[in-house]
C-alpha cells in the first residue's frame, strides 16, 4: 500500500504537464476536470496511505525512485520519506488542496485562462507534496523553490494589472532573501555533517559544535521567516492577496506560508542544539503575532484582514516552536488550515456576490442574501477566535498558550503576549463578521452552487471537530494526535501544571469571549468602523514597514548601485570581455574560407604533433 | 633520439639532399640560352595549340567509374577462385558470400542502367 | 566468420541491405516519400535488431569487428540519429527540384560506415568504415547541387577529408611497419611494451590527425564552420552527430586502453591534453561573436569534442560511463537544435542567422522552447541531458586528477553560456514596434508533419529525461 507514495506528487505533476502541453486543445470542462481530478486523486492516495498507516504503522516509510547524481557523500535521490509528521502535512495539503480546487472550479469558471490557473495550482500542489515528503535537503529545496515559483506565478496571475505584477515581484524578492539564507544553511549542514539526508542529519545533529548549530539553525530560521511571512520579512504577504482568492486560501493561508513551520519542526533536532535561536524563534513569533493582529484590526480590505490574521496565527505557531511545543505548532497548523481556508473561501463568495467589492466598511447585512456563507464564515470566525470548548481553534490555541508558559523554555510574558493576541484575534474576527453580515443591508447576488457549498460545508465541519484530537489534560487528556506525532516530535519538558492548567484554560476562554463581546460593542452597532487617523492608519499600513524598508534598504541600495556603476571591479570584467573578443577576432581572421590555408593548417598540425613526439 | 630516429633523419637528409644536389649541379653545369621555341611546352613534337585546361564530357567519367567497378570485381574474383577449392567445408558460405557481393554489383548496374548512365545520347 | 556470428551483425547488416533494396526500388519506382519510408524502416528494423543483439555481448565477429556493449550503445545512438535525420530530411527537401531519392540511399550507407567504425577492431574495418562514411558525406554535403554554397562546402570537405584520409593511411602503414599487424589489440600490446617506439607513435599520431579531422579538434578544425554553413541542414546535423560519434567511438576503441595503461605524462597523454585544451579554448572563443547559428554550432561542437576528450584522457571506469553519456546528451541536443532549424528551412532558403530567429517564440512557441532546451543542454544547465553529461566528464577528470583540463572545462563553459544565452534571448525578444516584423524568412507557415512533430517531441522528452532520470541509461552503460 505504501508503495503508492510516489503517486502523491506525481498525479498533480501529471495534471500540470497535461494542462501545460495538450490542454490548449481540450475543452474548458476537461481542463477543469483534469485540474481538480488530479489533486482529488492525490488526496485519495493520501487517505489510503493514512488508512494503511492506521492499520499497521510502519514507523517510517522510505521510497527511493532513483538517484540523480552521486558525488562522494552527496547523493541526492528522488526519495520520499513518510512519517507521521509528513503524513499530517500530506493529508492537509492534498485534502484542503482538493477542496480549494473544487471551489476554484466555480470561482474561476468565467476566467479565460482557467487552464493556466489549474496548471499552476497543480504544479503548486505537486511541489508542496515534494517539499513535505522530501527525504533529503536538495529535494526539499526543490519543493521549497517550486512553491515559491508557483506563488509568484499565481499572485501575478492577472498580469495585465501592473499592481498584481508588482505584488508578485515583491513576494518573490522578499522570500528570496530568506531562501538565500536557507540554501547557505543547507550547505553549512552538508559541510558540517557530510550528508544531505534529513534523518541522518538529525541523528548526527548532537555532534555539531554550538557555533555551527547556531549558525545552521539561524540560517534555516531565515528561510522559514521569509516563507512564513514573519518579522522582518513579513511585508509581502498582505500584497500577495492580489492573486485570485482560491490562491490566497491555498497558498497564502493553508499551506505554503506554513512551510516555515514545517521546516523548523522537521529540523527540530538542529534547533534544540541552538537554544539562542530557539528563543529567537519564540520572540519573532510572539512579536509578529501581536503586530499582525493589531494590523488586522485596522484593515478595510476583507482579504487583507485575513492576510494579517494568517501572519498572526503563523506567528503563534512560531512561538510554539520556539518553546519546543512542536506538536502544538503542527496541531495549530492543521486547525488553522481548516478554518483559514474556510474563511478565505467564504470571503471569496462574499466578494463575488458584491461584484468585486473588498472594502468591509462598504459591506453589511449579507446575512439574508448569503445565509449559507454566513454560517460558514461564522463557524470559521468562531474557530479563529477560539470560541471555548466547541471549536478546533480553541483547543489548538489553548495548547500553545498553555505550553508558552509551562514549557521549560516558556515564560509568563510570552503567554501574556499570546493571550492578548488571542483577545485581539477574537475582536478582529468578529469585527469582520459584524461589518459584513450585520447592520444595514447592501445589494448582493445570491450564490448557489454545489462547488461552493460542499467545500465550505466540509471545511466548516473540520473547523469544529478538527480540535477534538488533542484535548488538554483537564478535559480528559484525549490526545491521539500527540501520540501519533510523538515518534517524530518529542514533548517539551514542562513545569508542573495541575490546577494551573484550569486557570490558563479559563483565561483562554475569557480572551475569546471578551474579544467577541468587545467586537459586538464596537462594531455590531457600527459605533465605529475604521478610523482613518493616528494609530489605526499606522496599523493599517502594517506598522510602516514598507516605508521603513524603502528608506533603509531600497533607497540606499539604489544609491549604492548608482554610485558603483563605474568602479574598478567592473574594469576587470570589462577587460576580460575585451580580451576574449580580441582573441575571438584573431581566431576568426584565421577562418578565411581558403582550402589551401586549411589544408596547410592540417599539415602544420600534423608536423607539430610529430615534432612534439620526436623531441620529447 | 633513438637509433630509428637517426636512421629516419639520415634517410630524410639523403632523400632531400640527392635531388637538391642533382638539380644544383645540373643548374650550374648547363649553359642557359633561352629562345622562344625552347620556352614552349613539349608535346611530342606537335605544335601546341589551345589551353591545357579543356573540358571533358562527364559521360567519360561515368563510364570510367563503371569500368573500375567491374574491374575491381574481377580482381576480387581471382583470389576467391584460388582458395575456393582449398577450403574444406563451408564452401556454401563462401559461395553465398561472393554471390551476395556480385549480386549487389549487379543491382548497382541495374540502377545505373535505369538512371540512363549507359545511354550515350 | 560463421553463420552463428551473423545475428550480432544484424543491426548493421539490415541498414546495409536496406540500401541495396532502396537501390532496386529506385529502378522500379521513383518516389521521394517511398524512398524515405524505406530508409526509415531500415533504421527502425536496425534498432529493433539491436535490442535483440544486445543479449550477446563482447562478441568478436571475425578479426575485423567486435560487437560488445560499447558498440551496441554507439550503434543505438547512430541508428537513432540516422532515423531522425531522415525524418528531418523529408520536410526539408520537399521543395528541392532535383531528385530527392538518392539522399536516403547515401545516408543509409553513411550510417553503415559509421557503425563499422564504431565496432571496428582492425585497421581494415576502420578504413573501410571511414571511407564509406566520408564518400557518402562528400555527396550528401553537395546534395542540392544547384546551390553554390553547398557545392563549395562539398568540395572543401572532399579535399580536406581526402587529405586527412591520406594521413590515416600513412599512419596505418607506419603502424604496420612497426608491429607487423593491423589489429587494435596487437597495437595495444606493442604500445604498452614499447612506449617509446617513435615509428609506432608516429603512425598513431598520423592516424590521430585523421580522427582529429573528423572530430574537428583544434588545429584540425578549420573546415568545420565552412562545411556546417554550406551543407544542407539535415546533412549538417549528420556531420555533427553521426560522423563525430563514430570517430569518437573509434578513438575510444583504439586508444582508451593505451592511455589508461600509460603514465599520465606519456607523450600520447600530453598530445591529447594539448588537443583537448586547444579545442575547448579555441572553440568557445570562436563562437563568442558568431552571428550565424550554423557556424556557432560548429564552433560549439569543437568545444564539445574538447570536453569529451577530457573524459577520454581521464580514462578509468568513470570515462567508460562519461563518454557514451556525454555523447548521447550531445547528440540529442544537436539533433534537437538542427531539427528545429530544419523544420523552418528549405534548401533554397535556410534560416541561418541568429537574427532570423529573433522573436521565434512569438510565432512558434514550441519550436522556440525546444531550441531553448537544446541550447541550455549544450550549455550544461542542470536538469538537462547536457548537464549530467558534463557532470560525468568532470567527475572522470577529477577522479584522474586532470586538474588543468577540469579547470579549463569549467572556465570555457562559462564562455559557452554567453553565446548560447545570446541566441536564447533573441528567441524571446519581441519583434520591435514599427520595424518590419522581422524576419521575412519566418514566412513559412507550413504545417509540421506528424512525423517531424513526433521526432521533435521525442527529442524534447529525451533531453529532459536524460537530465533528471539517468538510471536506465547508466544501467545500460554498466560496462562488462
Amino acid at each position: 500500500m505504501f508503495s503508492l507514495l510516489w503517486l502523491a506528487p506525481t498525479l498533480p505533476l501529471a495534471g500540470f504537464l497535461i494542462l501545460a502541453t495538450v490542454g490548449a486543445r481540450l475543452p474548458r470542462r476537461v481542463n477543469t476536470a483534469l485540474g481538480v481530478g488530479s489533486v482529488g486523486l492525490a488526496a485519495l492516495v493520501s487517505l489510503l496511505l493514512a488508512a494503511a498507516w492506521a492499520a499497521a504503522p510502519p514507523g517510517a516509510y522510505t521510497q527511493t525512485l532513483w538517484t540523480w547524481l552521486h558525488v562522494g557523500t552527496f547523493a541526492p535521490g528522488i526519495t520520499f520519506y513518510l512519517d507521521p509528521l509528513a503524513l499530517v502535512m500530506l493529508l492537509v495539503v492534498t485534502g484542503v488542496g482538493f477542496l480549494i480546487h473544487v471551489y476554484a472550479a466555480w470561482y474561476m469558471q468565467d476566467d479565460p485562462s482557467i487552464r493556466r490557473f489549474f496548471a499552476y495550482m497543480n504544479l503548486f500542489v505537486a511541489m508542496m507534496v515534494v517539499l513535505v515528503l522530501a527525504d533529503n535537503l536538495p529535494l526539499l529545496y526543490l519543493g521549497w523553490e517550486g512553491v515559491g515559483l508557483c506563488s509568484y506565478l499565481l499572485i501575478g496571475f492577472w498580469y495585465r494589472e501592473p499592481g498584481n505584477v508588482k505584488a508578485a515581484m515583491k513576494a518573490f524578492l522578499i522570500t528570496r532573501i530568506g531562501d538565500t539564507a536557507l540554501i547557505i544553511g543547507l550547505f553549512l549542514l552538508f559541510a558540517q555533517l557530510g550528508t544531505v539526508q534529513i534523518q541522518a542529519l538529525l541523528a548526527a545533529a548532537p555532534g555539531l559544535t554550538p557555533a555551527a548549530a547556531t549558525w545552521a539553525a539561524a540560517l534555516l530560521l531565515g528561510g522559514a521567516v521569509g516563507k512564513s511571512a514573519q518579522l522582518p520579512l513579513q511585508t509581502w504577504l498582505p500584497d500577495a492577496m492580489a492573486g485570485p482568492t482560491p490562491v490566497s486560501a491555498l497558498i497564502h493561508a493553508a499551506t505554503m506560508v506554513t512551510a516555515g513551520v514545517y521546516l523548523i519542526a522537521r529540523m527540530h533536532g538542529i534547533f534544540t542544539q541552538a537554544p539562542g535561536v530557539m528563543t529567537a524563534v519564540a520572540v519573532i513569533g510572539a512579536v509578529t503575532m501581536l503586530m499582525a493582529a493589531c494590523s488586522a484590526l485596522a484593515q478595510r480590505d476583507l482579504k487583507r484582514v485575513l492576510a494579517y490574521s494568517t501572519m498572526s496565527q503563523v506567528g503563534m505557531m512560531f512561538m510554539a516552536l520556539g518553546v519546543g511545543a512542536w506538536t502544538a505548532a503542527i496541531f495549530h497548523f492543521m486547525t488553522h488550515a481548516f478554518f483559514k481556508a474556510l474563511l478565505f473561501l467564504g470571503a471569496g463568495v462574499v466578494i463575488h456576490a458584491l461584484g468585486g467589492e473588498q472594502d468591509v466598511t462598504k459591506m453589511g447585512g449579507l446575512r439574508k442574501t448569503l445565509p449559507g456563507v454566513y454560517w460558514a464564515l461564522l463557524i470559521g470566525a468562531l474557530s479563529l477566535a477560539g470560541f471555548p470548548f466547541v471549536t478546533a481553534g480553541f483547543y489548538s490555541k489553548d495548547a500553545i498558550l498553555y505550553l508558552s508558559w509551562t514549557a521549560a523554555r516558556g515564560a509568563p510574558w510570552l503567554w501574556a503576549l499570546g493571550w492578548f493576541t488571542a483577545f485581539l484575534t477574537a475582536v478582529y474576527a468578529f469585527r469582520m463578521i459584524f461589518l459584513v453580515f450585520h447592520g444595514p443591508a447592501v445589494q448582493a447576488h445570491p450564490v448557489r452552487d454545489a462547488r461552493v457549498s460542499v467545500p465550505l460545508g466540509i471545511l466548516a465541519v473540520l473547523s469544529v471537530i478538527g480540535g477534538f484530537v488533542l484535548l488538554p489534560r483537564v478535559l480528559g487528556g484525549f490526545a491521539p494526535f500527540a501520540a501519533f506525532l510523538r515518534p517524530v516530535l518529542p514533548e517539551p519538558p514542562q513545569r508542573d501544571g495541575g490546577i494551573f492548567e484550569v486557570v490558563l484554560l479559563a483565561a483562554s476562554a475569557v480572551a475569546s469571549l471578551g474579544g467577541i463581546g468587545v467586537a459586538y460593542l464596537l462594531f455590531a452597532r457600527r459605533r465605529t468602523t475604521s478610523p482613518d487617523a493616528g494609530l489605526a492608519r499606522f496599523w493599517r499600513q502594517g506598522w510602516g514597514f514598507d516605508a521603513l524598508y524603502d528608506r533603509l534598504v531600497v533607497h540606499p541600495y539604489l544609491w549604492l548601485a548608482q554610485e558603483c556603476r563605474h568602479d574598478v571591479v567592473d574594469a576587470f570584467y570589462h577587460g576580460l570581455a575585451d580580451v576574449c573578443l580580441m582573441l575571438n577576432g584573431w581566431l576568426s581572421a584565421l577562418q578565411n574560407g581558403r582550402v589551401r590555408w586549411y589544408a596547410g593548417a592540417l599539415v602544420a598540425g600534423a608536423v607539430l604533433l610529430l615534432a612534439l613526439l620526436v623531441w620529447r | 633520439m633513438t637509433n630509428q630516429t637517426i636512421s629516419i633523419a639520415i634517410f630524410f637528409v639523403l632523400g632531400v639532399g640527392f635531388w637538391m644536389i642533382a638539380l644544383a649541379v645540373s643548374y650550374l653545369a648547363r649553359p642557359s640560352k633561352p629562345t622562344k621555341f625552347k620556352e614552349t611546352s613539349y608535346e611530342c613534337g606537335i605544335e601546341p595549340s589551345g589551353s591545357a585546361w579543356y573540358q571533358v564530357h562527364v559521360r567519360y567519367y561515368i563510364y570510367a567509374l563503371l569500368f573500375v567497378l567491374f574491374d575491381v570485381e574481377v580482381a576480387f574474383l581471382y583470389p576467391w577462385a584460388v582458395i575456393f577449392r582449398r577450403i574444406d567445408g563451408g564452401q556454401m558460405l563462401l559461395f553465398s558470400e561472393l554471390a551476395i557481393f556480385v549480386l549487389i554489383l549487379v543491382f548497382g548496374l541495374v540502377y545505373a542502367w535505369r538512371k540512363g548512365a549507359l545511354e550515350w545520347e | 566468420m560463421t553463420w552463428a556470428d551473423l545475428p550480432a551483425l544484424y543491426p548493421m547488416l539490415i541498414p546495409a541491405a536496406t540500401a541495396v533494396l532502396l537501390l532496386l526500388t529506385l529502378t522500379v519506382r521513383r518516389d521521394a516519400r517511398l524512398a524515405a519510408g524505406v530508409a526509415m524502416a531500415g533504421f527502425i528494423a536496425g534498432l529493433l535488431a539491436l535490442a535483440a543483439s544486445a543479449a550477446e555481448l563482447s562478441h568478436p565477429v571475425t578479426m575485423l569487428l567486435t560487437v560488445d556493449r560499447f558498440a551496441v550503445v554507439f550503434w543505438g545512438i547512430l541508428l537513432f540519429a540516422g532515423l531522425l535525420v531522415s525524418v528531418f530530411a523529408v520536410g526539408y527537401f520537399r521543395t528541392l527540384r532535383e531528385p530527392r531519392e538518392e539522399f536516403y540511399l547515401l545516408w543509409l550507407l553513411a550510417v553503415v560506415g559509421a557503425m563499422v567504425m564504431a565496432a571496428s577492431a582492425h585497421f581494415a574495418a576502420f578504413f573501410l568504415g571511414l571511407e564509406l562514411l566520408s564518400v557518402s558525406l562528400y555527396v550528401l554535403i553537395a546534395y542540392p547541387r544547384m546551390q553554390s554554397r553547398a557545392v563549395e562546402a562539398g568540395v572543401k570537405y572532399l579535399i580536406l577529408a581526402g587529405a586527412s584520409s591520406a594521413f590515416v593511411l600513412f599512419g596505418m602503414a607506419l603502424t604496420y611497419a612497426a608491429t607487423g599487424t593491423l589489429t587494435f589489440a596487437e597495437l595495444f600490446t606493442h604500445l604498452t611494451l614499447f612506449p617509446g617506439d617513435v615509428l609506432l607513435l608516429g603512425g598513431v599520431v598520423m592516424i590521430l590527425v585523421g580522427v582529429g579531422f573528423k572530430l574537428a579538434l583544434v588545429p584540425f578544425h578549420f573546415w568545420t564552420p565552412d562545411v556546417y554553413e554550406g551543407a544542407p541542414l539535415p546533412v549538417t546535423a549528420a556531420v555533427a552527430t553521426v560522423s563525430k560519434g563514430a570517430a569518437f567511438a573509434l578513438l575510444t576503441r583504439l586508444l582508451l586502453g593505451v592511455i589508461q595503461a600509460q603514465p599520465g605524462h606519456s607523450t600520447l597523454a600530453v598530445i591529447f591534453t594539448l588537443l583537448a585544451l586547444a579545442s575547448m579554448i579555441v572553440g568557445n572563443l570562436l563562437a563568442l561573436a558568431q552571428g550565424n547559428l550554423k557556424r556557432l554550432l560548429a564552433y560549439s561542437s569543437i568545444a564539445n569534442m574538447g570536453y569529451a576528450l577530457t573524459a577520454f584522457i581521464a580514462g578509468g571506469d568513470a570515462a567508460r560511463v562519461a563518454i557514451p553519456y556525454f555523447f548521447a546528451g550531445y547528440i540529442v541536443a544537436v539533433l534537437a537544435a538542427f531539427g528545429v532549424m530544419t523544420q523552418l528551412s528549405t534548401p533554397e532558403h535556410e534560416l541561418q542567422e541568429v537574427e532570423d530567429y529573433r522573436g521565434l517564440a512569438w510565432r512558434y512557441p514550441w519550436s522556440a522552447a525546444l531550441l531553448t532546451v537544446a541550447l541550455l543542454s549544450l550549455a550544461g544547465i542542470p536538469l538537462t541531458a547536457g548537464f549530467l553529461g558534463k557532470f560525468f566528464v568532470l567527475t572522470a577528470g577529477m577522479a584522474a586528477g586532470r586538474w588543468t583540463l577540469v579547470v579549463t572545462l569549467v572556465l570555457t563553459s562559462g564562455l559557452g553560456l554567453y553565446y548560447y544565452l545570446r541566441v536564447i534571448t533573441a528567441l524571446y525578444q519581441a519583434p520591435l514596434e514599427g520595424e518590419q516584423p522581422t524576419p521575412p524568412p519566418l514566412h513559412l507557415p507550413h504545417r509540421l508533419s506528424v512525423l517531424t512533430g513526433l521526432a521533435l517531441a521525442v527529442l524534447a522528452a529525451l533531453l529532459l529525461l536524460l537530465g533528471v532520470y539517468p538510471s536506465p541509461v547508466l544501467h545500460l552503460l554498466a560496462w562488462p
